[in-house]
Order: structure tokens, then C-alpha cells, then sequence
């Protein structure tokens, strides 16, 4: 009985000083790398970031070109953000599809009329008519319905509160507390279709030609700076960290203000078919949805770097830390609807998913909670709450 | 069957449209290659990448230069800046939109749970928020900030732990004098209802400080001037190893993924050691309270400064001082940032944990006293002890 226990020992022995030593001094595949660079040379091989020169040799002494450079650089990179995504750790990584709707999964039907949704990280909150739904994000199961006197046109998590645009109104709640009426914290100028926070104050962008800046306050109303210098029809707003965003269907321009939204840089997309809608930020660039484009703009220098092609009318997008959906509104009577998956890096399509039929089911709001993209449907037969 | 008519309808319409809308959405980011017009089919991808993420400007407006040879200062460039876009973009706070630093608003009650004065030390186990505090144990929801539990008999609970699918944490028999009693390890079960702890380990050090886990076993400084480091085992007690060559006054430690790490407020050192609680580096860093490891550097807060101290070398690669700190007492990292807690300035300062810059102080309020911090990868969670708060930032 012992002899069976030694032998696999010294077994296991020869086989693990054989292995370790095989790896160390070779490299992986590489016989020309020293054991100081072996390291980090094995694991950019054994992340597929780079073959080497030939099949048994990395050349770790020539110069690198910028095109060479730019390729680890580009891959090591998409090797973070994949791997350090929340869907890595769960195992998840297949490319969403809407074809479990079909069967049933997924879907929390809700009551008609479903708006604007954000998460707050745990649960998915969504507007639809007089009603604001607190959805668990784990398993769709809806938690809380909360009353509201106004549609939700706008939702935003901030504090451990939400806030809710409706009508001219802002409205809050207390997600620690029993479920019951929205409390409304502020009267707002005119219709607001857009609710950002800069970590201090909350911003709304107001259609009727102003933006709001409101001052949390101990008691209700808090207090509201409306300005209107500089605006025609603003209709969403996003915060990228240093400065507002305001995308203004009036002017079809994307605005950067400063603290007090003064504007302090204008990118104009030129009329007349300007078909603007919310922006959002992505770490580096302000994106925004334009007729049947996403235009994307540098946050830094307000530069237009890229203009994607979207199939029909782009209207809403959502970024999840590395991919965007952007969702098409369609053109009319005759244009197809559906979204469209971006790898957020390149701007790359990733799914394509035309699967509105015309005059049916429309999209009312998506976003996402860095495992799913959640996306909001009106479709005319019973609203539902999709995971994606 | 509302469900099964609208799904037919989306089944039908899709094999048509799915047709029109394939193809063309890349074409024109992939012809251009961005800006650049000296850059080939197969290296256009990352080059492109590199430009859209704001990482490279090329050499002009129109060209990359890609045959060209690199310097190890546009390397170093290159590398960085892709590292911070991978920081910022893989953060949870990211997919959540949530770009912005806040600006504490707990005179208002926004933000903060009501709790008790006794609270002190903070951990998150991903969903929900566990603070320890006088006798009890509380479980707040991360999401809203409900109290969920209260779980008693965990007397004089001062830090705590989560590992194993346990919640842990460190106390003493004794209220009124833990100084000169021993320590206990106490244990919660987080799927069973809120009720009394349990206890699993009772020989402990006096006055026990701090917690942490190596994988296996669990490790407790205490101002008794040793560590404990305890093995759980399939009956209670479990067994405790006690080491004290070496300790004067243990305070924080923290787990780097290889080795435990201590700091002595005493002797002024940051402490190395091996899995037998052996000192195998000494570090002097001056006073400190608890630390935190940001996955290649020891945050160490001090009275004055905050000293950044590399876990591979042990070598001091940089003394932060300014940015609010007075009295330095808890550091945390959120994966981007770390913060640190000034109780007797009631300010927290948050630095960017890449590059070390300052990203400023915040008032937690008067008489707030900011004692512990943890992070959940959203938001970082303090305890405040002067109002008895559990607050998120």
C-alpha cells in the first residue's frame, strides 16, 4: 500500500521539475528570451497579444515600429477589458440575442407605456406611465411599483436615491423605504427629456429651450438655476466626468458647458437632417445617436473622430464598458427597427438585430448594469422589461 | 398570451429585416483606418483602435507612421494611457454611467443609513454592506442602503471580514476591558436569518484590531503586540497559532495575494511576512493605521502623509502628502481609485491609484469623524462614527 503512495510522489516529482523547467528556460515557444524579459514576453504570447518573430523566437532586442507597437498596445487592452468585464467572472461570454424573448425568457412584463430605465447596479428601475417598476436585476423579478403624477421622461441614480424627470417636473425617491408616491424635490421651467449629476448637483435639459442646475437642499422645492443663454431645444444631457454634454435639437448641436452651463465649445451637425437624440460617454468619447449615424466626438477636444453608419435612425445607445448598443428607431412606414451591438474600442459591429417589424413593437429606453443591456419595449400588446 | 403574440411578431419580422440591416455599419471606420492614410489593411484594426480610444493622435493629422521605430517614452505613453482606458472602462461605475465624483450630501440624509455610534470597520461582500459596532453586526443593502439584519452577540465587534461565504469578525468577551481580554473570532452565516453569532475561535490576542484572509487561513493583529493566525476546522474551536517575535503594536494588515502584510504602529513599520507570521520584511513607513493593496502597491496612511510602498520589492516608491490628509486612519481601493479617512479632519481624500495624483478632498461634515472605508466597486461605503452612519461615497 505505501509503494503505491511513493511512486506516483516521485511521479509527480520528475513530471513537475521536468514542466517548470521546460517553460522556464525556453519561454513558451521562444529560445532567444532571457529569463528577466521571460516573464512578461510568455504571457503577452500566452494571451495571443503577439507569435513572436518566427515560431521559436520573439527578437527582444529589435526596435519596435509604432504599427507593432500599436498592435500590443490595441490587444493587451482588449484582453483587459474582456477579461476583467463582470460578465468574465460569470462566465458569460456569449454575444446577446432577442431570440429567448420569443420563448419567454427574459422578459418581465410590465404594465403599458414603459419609458426611460437606469440601474443602479442591483436592480433595473423603469418608467412607464404614471408608474416608476423596480426590477431585480438577477432575476427580472419585479420588486416595488412606485406612483408618479407625471410619465417618466427621464431616470438617474445618484445618492442612494432616484431621480425621475416628468413633464416640468423632478420627482425622487427613497429606495430604502416602503414603496408608495415619488416626492417631488423640484418644479422645472419646461419638458425635460434629459437628467445628468456631476457628483454635487443635478442637471436637467429642458425642451423648452433652457437647462436647469438643481441644488440638493434639506427641504422641497431645492433650488433651480435655469439658464437659457445658448440653448434652443435641449433634449439630453450626460456628464463625462468634467463637463456636461447637451445634445440641442434646435440647433442640431452638441454643447460642452462649464459649471454654471455656460457653453464653452459647440459641434454642430448641420441642418436640415439633423435627427439628434441623448448623448452618452464612454471613458474617452461623448456619443452621440444622429439620423443613421452614431457620431462619435473626442470628450477632450470636442473633435468629431468617427461617424458609424447605424441601419435606420439611431435614437438610443448604452454602453456597457465594452461594447454599445444602439438602438434604431426606423425612418417611417417602411424602415426596419432594431440594435445594433458596437465593440466600444473600434466602433466595430459586433450583432446586428433587425428584428422590429414595421408599425410593430418599438424600443422606449435601453441601458445597462455591466452584465446585460435591458431595453424597454412598447408592443402595443403588453409591455416587457427584456434583458439583452 | 399577450407575450406570445407580440414574440411571433418579432419571430416573423426577423429573418426579413435582419437582411437590410447586415453589412455596411463598419465599412466606412474600416476604409479610413480613422484619420490615417499610411496605414495597411492588417494593422489598421489596432491603429484605429489606438485613435478612437484617444490613446495615439498619430504623427499629423493624416499619418500614423506605423514603420516607424518606437521611443520608450512613446511607449510608455502608449502603455499608460491603454491602462487607464482599461481602468476606466472596466469599472463597474462605468457600465453604470456613473462618471462623476460625488460631493457628500449627509447633512441631508442623502447617502447615509442610520446605525449606532459604536460602528467601526466596513466590508462589502459584493451585494450587501457588513459593519461591525459595539455588540452587534449590521447588514445594510448596497443598492438603496436598507438595514437589512442586525445580528447580535458579537460583543466589543471592532473589524470584519468577508471569505468563505462567511461574514467574520473580530471582538472580545469582554465590553469593558478588551485590552486585557482575549480576543474572539466570531462568525456569521449570511443565508441563515439574522440572529446570534456564532463563535469559532476564542484565544485570541487582546484587544484585537484587524482581519484578513491568505486563501486559507484567517490572520488578526491585535495591540497585544501579536498575530493570530486561525484555521477553520469541521469543529469549534478552531485552532489559533499565536506569533509575537517581532509585533509591538500589529494594527492593519492586509492579504497582497502572496503575502500577509502588518503595520506596527508602534515600531513604525510595514511588515512582511511569511506563512508562519515570520517577518521577512521590514518597511519604515513611520505611524500607520489600516492599509489597503491596490494589486502591485501597499497604501499606508500616516498622520501627515500617506506612504505608497511596492508589494514586489517592499522599496518606497512614493510619500503622498497634501490632499487633506490629517491623520490618515483607513485606506480602500475600488479597483480605480483608493481612499483614505482623516477622522480628525472629517475629510476623505481619493487619489488616482495608477499614476498617484491627487483627485481631492471632501468634507464628511463636522464632528463626522470618517473612521473606516470599504468599496464595492461603485461606491466606497465609511463609517461615520460621530453621527453612528454608514455612508456611500
Amino acid at each position: 500500500m505505501k509503494r503505491l503512495w511513493i511512486a506516483p510522489v516521485l511521479l509527480a516529482a520528475l513530471f513537475a521539475g521536468g514542466a517548470v523547467r521546460i517553460v522556464q528556460d525556453q519561454c513558451g515557444p521562444f529560445t532567444d528570451v532571457t529569463p528577466s524579459f521571460c516573464p512578461f514576453v510568455s504571457e503577452l504570447y500566452y494571451l495571443g497579444i503577439t507569435a513572436g518573430t518566427s515560431p521559436t523566437t520573439f527578437s527582444p532586442d529589435d526596435p519596435l515600429t509604432r504599427g507593432q507597437a500599436a498592435v500590443f498596445i490595441a490587444k493587451g487592452l482588449n484582453q483587459s477589458l474582456a477579461r476583467s468585464s463582470r460578465r468574465a467572472a460569470l462566465g458569460q461570454w456569449w454575444a446577446p440575442s432577442f431570440f429567448p424573448w420569443v420563448v419567454g425568457l427574459g422578459v418581465t412584463p410590465l404594465p403599458e407605456g414603459l419609458g426611460p430605465l437606469v440601474c443602479d447596479g442591483f436592480d433595473v428601475w423603469v418608467g412607464g406611465n404614471s408608474h416608476i417598476f423596480r426590477v431585480r436585476a438577477s432575476d427580472g423579478k419585479l420588486l416595488d411599483t412606485w406612483t408618479i403624477a407625471n410619465p417618466p421622461s427621464a431616470i438617474l441614480a445618484a445618492m442612494g436615491r432616484v431621480f425621475i424627470a416628468g413633464g416640468a417636473s423632478l420627482y425622487m425617491i427613497d429606495p430604502a423605504s416602503p414603496s408608495g408616491g415619488a416626492t417631488q424635490i423640484a418644479a422645472l421651467p419646461s419638458f425635460t427629456a434629459g437628467l445628468a449629476f456631476d457628483g454635487n448637483r443635478l442637471w436637467t435639459a429642458n425642451q423648452g429651450g433652457s437647462v436647469s442646475i438643481i441644488d440638493p437642499s434639506p427641504t422641497t422645492p431645492w433650488p433651480v438655476t435655469t439658464v437659457r443663454s445658448g440653448f434652443q431645444a435641449p433634449f439630453g444631457i450626460v456628464f463625462d466626468g468634467q463637463h456636461n454634454w447637451v445634445s440641442d435639437t434646435g440647433s442640431c448641436t452638441l454643447l460642452e458647458l462649464d459649471s454654471s452651463a455656460a457653453v464653452l465649445r459647440t459641434v454642430n451637425f448641420g441642418m436640415p437632417d439633423c435627427a439628434i437624440y441623448a448623448p452618452i460617454f464612454d471613458g474617452s468619447n461623448v456619443l452621440l445617436p444622429n439620423g443613421n449615424a452614431l457620431q462619435v466626438v473626442r470628450a477632450s477636444d470636442g473633435s468629431l473622430v468617427a461617424t458609424v453608419p447605424i441601419t435606420t435612425n439611431a435614437a438610443q445607445v448604452a454602453f456597457d464598458g465594452e461594447r454599445i448598443l444602439v438602438q434604431s428607431s426606423g425612418g417611417g412606414q417602411n424602415t426596419p427597427r432594431g440594435l445594433t451591438l458596437l465593440r466600444a474600442a473600434d466602433f466595430s459591429t459586433l450583432r446586428i438585430e433587425g428584428f422590429l417589424p414595421i408599425g410593430g413593437p418599438g424600443i422606449a429606453g435601453i441601458a445597462a448594469d455591466g452584465v446585460n443591456f435591458w431595453v424597454t419595449f412598447q408592443t402595443g400588446n403588453g409591455d416587457v422589461l427584456a434583458r439583452y | 398570451m399577450k407575450r406570445s403574440v407580440w414574440a411571433r411578431r418579432l419571430l416573423l419580422s426577423a429573418v426579413v429585416v435582419c437582411s437590410i440591416f447586415a453589412g455596411g455599419a463598419a465599412k466606412i471606420v474600416q476604409d479610413q483606418c480613422g484619420p490615417f492614410t499610411d496605414v495597411t489593411p492588417a494593422f489598421c484594426p489596432f491603429v484605429s483602435e489606438l485613435y478612437y480610444l484617444g490613446i495615439t493622435a498619430g504623427t499629423s493629422a493624416t499619418t500614423f507612421s506605423p514603420d516607424d521605430p518606437l521611443t520608450r517614452g512613446q511607449a510608455a505613453v502608449f502603455v499608460a494611457k491603454g491602462l487607464d482606458q482599461s481602468l476606466a472602462r472596466s469599472s463597474r461605475r462605468a457600465a453604470l454611467g456613473q462618471w462623476w465624483t460625488t460631493t457628500p450630501y449627509y447633512d441631508l440624509g442623502l447617502g447615509v443609513t442610520n446605525l449606532s455610534l459604536a460602528i467601526r470597520h466596513v466590508a462589502s461582500d459584493g451585494t450587501d454592506i457588513w459593519v461591525a459596532g459595539g455588540s452587534v453586526v449590521y447588514r445594510v443593502r448596497a443598492s438603496d442602503g436598507k438595514l437589512l439584519e442586525t445580528w447580535t452577540g458579537a460583543t466589543s465587534a471592532h473589524s470584519i471580514l468577508i471569505a468563505m461565504g462567511r461574514v467574520f469578525v473580530v471582538g472580545s468577551t469582554s465590553i469593558a476591558s478588551p485590552d486585557v481580554t482575549p480576543g474572539v473570532l466570531y462568525m456569521i452565516d449570511p443565508s441563515q436569518p439574522a440572529g446570534p453569532v456564532t463563535t469559532v475561535a476564542t484565544d485570541l490576542g487582546n484587544n484585537d484590531i484587524d482581519i484578513a484572509f491568505d486563501g486559507g487561513r484567517i490572520w488578526v493583529t491585535d495591540s497585544g503586540s501579536s498575530v493570530a493566525i486561525v484555521t477553520p476546522g469541521s469543529s469549534i474551536p478552531w485552532s489559533v497559532t499565536k506569533v509575537s517575535t517581532g509585533f509591538s503594536l500589529p494594527i492593519g494588515i492586509v492579504f497582497d495575494g502572496a503575502n500577509i502584510w502588518v503595520a506596527d504602529v508602534l515600531a513604525g513599520d510595514l511588515l512582511k511576512l511569511d506563512a508562519n507570521g515570520a517577518i521577512l520584511q521590514a518597511v519604515h513607513t513611520g505611524a500607520s493605521q489600516f492599509i489597503a493593496f491596490d494589486g502591485a502597491k501597499i497604501w499606508v496612511p500616516g498622520p501627515t502623509a500617506v506612504t505608497i510602498v511596492q508589494a514586489s520589492t517592499g522599496a518606497i516608491v512614493a510619500t503622498l502628502t497634501g490632499n487633506g490628509i490629517q491623520g490618515g486612519n483607513a485606506a480602500a481601493f475600488d479597483g480605480q481609485r483608493v481612499m483614505v479617512t482623516s477622522p480628525n479632519a472629517d475629510t476623505v481624500s481619493l487619489w488616482n491609484a495608477a499614476d498617484l495624483s491627487a483627485l481631492g478632498f471632501f468634507s464628511t461634515g463636522a464632528g463626522s469623524l470618517p473612521y473606516h472605508v470599504c468599496s464595492d466597486g461603485i461606491n466606497f461605503w465609511l463609517t461615520l462614527g460621530g453621527p453612528g452612519q454608514l455612508a456611500r461615497f
